[in-house]
């Protein structure tokens, strides 16, 4: 394998990954229990009911968070939920704006009544804890600036009890505050993960901390497929697939090499 | 095109030129996302926290509880000199205290007695079955725990038990990182999406 220079390795994914999309042929995917138990729980919430999207994630890892969030985010919103959204990373924040409001948009929501961004609050475990006693104390003024009693959808909420969900939009093991310190309140979290987390958070699913999660391109790929719409996730599939087979085919060679290498340093 | 999506197109071919070799282009690109991610950071900081929290409470609505926590912000920034270094002492102290206090009893319930009794299942299920799962689960969390019991020899049927813990541990490495290179990929794929639609409107 040394013989193979690093770049032309990843030329080779690059043209694959390239091909595969400038191709576009739907890959049916089959949706896994995680994300049927997801949709399942969003669509067994009341019509009108109040959840928290908390966008914990930073700007580096977008590429695979948006049609994670996206397809959460329309969800939500077919099914006439209002949203209260928060960051409690800071690069989170201005991202979790414009997701927000790019779904509403074509939903025709409106800001306040069907939907708030609040924004960021530094020190998450505080932030959370906080929210638990009063959000509006926690948040005086949204991500605008308004104040939180001039905006209609907030006037009856007060704290984690008018909540139906936390929904926690991450990276990273942000999603874990939420399970660790807004369970103390009694609050359903759900994530909606980067692949890398989902082993993570599989133990708190198990243990029923957590009330549902989906993860990764592939878990986005299934929520649109129940959602049936076409996305970020669906028409990733067939580069996702070819790139895994890309993979496991340098693995492969990469020990055919080296046992023949071992070999023939041990005839020699 | 607007403006913001060439840019962002011409940064991430820019990125990709480290795929050949290390190059004075992506530095620049590097340097450049480092120091507006930090610059956007510093004004979140400023507004959101600084601003709305502790500035504008206290002087505009004469909090004064808040002259604390300003304190201690500021005795935080003795450290920046040997005469006030032992003033920023109190607030890591604070901070120390206080977040024990809460993460110490939150963790030992969340992260150990909740996780602990979910490891514990019926070994049968209600149709009277055998509950696989539940004893994989069980025999899993033993073997790797004697994996990492070190106060007896890992010889003999313990040795083989600690053994079969290793097993379940290269199990959960071997899920663990395939899951993060499909995480990796993904990110790969979602900024090939914006390249091959925005950027050059290859595809739709």
């Amino acid at each position: 394998m040394q013989l193979l220079p690093r770049h032309y390795v990843f030329l080779g994914l690059f043209l694959l990954i390239g091909i595969t999309m400038v191709l576009d042929i739907p890959v049916d995917v089959d949706v896994s229990p995680y994300t049927k138990q997801m949709y399942a729980y969003i669509d067994s919430i009341p019509e009108g009911s109040t959840l928290i999207i908390s966008f914990d994630h930073e700007a580096s890892s977008l590429p695979e968070i948006r049609p994670i969030a996206l397809a959460v985010l329309r969800h939500t919103f077919q099914k006439n939920l209002k949203l209260i959204g928060v960051s409690l990373y800071p690069e989170g924040t201005l991202i979790g704006y414009r997701l927000i409001n790019n779904v509403a948009k074509e939903y025709k929501k409106t800001y306040g009544n069907d939907f708030v961004y609040l924004g960021f609050r530094p020190q998450y475990i505080a932030a959370i804890l906080a929210m638990g006693e009063s959000i509006e104390k926690t948040y005086p003024q949204d991500y605008l600036g308004n104040d939180y009693k001039s905006l209609p959808m907030l006037s009856k909420i007060q704290n984690y009890d008018d909540i139906k969900a936390v929904i926690s939009i991450a990276d990273g093991s942000l999603t874990t505050h939420w399970i660790e310190y807004g369970g103390q309140f009694n609050v359903k979290v759900l994530g909606a993960v980067t692949a890398a987390m989902v082993t993570t958070y599989d133990p708190y699913l198990a243990s029923h901390q957590m009330t549902a999660m989906i993860g990764g391109l592939r878990g986005a790929a299934e929520y649109e497929k129940l959602l049936g719409m076409k996305g970020g996730g669906s028409r990733g599939m067939l580069a996702q697939s070819a790139a895994h087979l890309y993979v496991i085919f340098l693995i492969v060679l990469g020990n055919i090499f080296y046992f023949r290498s071992r070999k023939k340093r041990g005839t020699s | 095109m607007d403006i913001s999506t060439i840019i962002a197109g011409l940064l991430t071919l820019t990125i990709f030129t480290f795929l050949y070799k290390d190059n004075p282009l992506y530095k620049m690109a590097e340097s450049l996302l480092i120091g507006v991610s930090i610059g956007y950071v510093l004004v979140i900081t400023w507004t959101n926290t600084l601003m709305d929290m502790l500035f504008e409470p206290l002087f505009s609505n004469a909090e004064l509880s808040l002259i604390i926590p300003l304190l201690l912000g500021i005795f935080m920034l003795g450290r920046f000199s040997n005469k006030t270094v032992a003033l920023s002492r109190i607030p890591i102290a604070v901070m120390i205290g206080s977040g024990a206090g809460i993460a110490i009893p939150t963790m030992l319930y969340n992260r150990t007695i909740k996780q602990l009794s979910a490891s514990v299942m019926p070994i049968f299920t209600d149709s009277g079955g055998f509950n696989i799962s539940g004893i994989i689960v069980i025999v899993g969390l033993l073997a790797t725990l004697s994996y990492f019991y070190f106060s007896r020899e890992h010889k003999g049927k313990f040795g083989v038990f600690a053994k079969l813990g290793t097993y379940f541990l290269m199990l959960f490495f071997g899920t663990t990182f395939g899951y993060t290179v499909m995480s990796r990929m993904s990110t790969f794929i979602g900024r090939m999406e914006f390249l091959l639609s925005d950027f050059l409107k290859i595809t739709h």
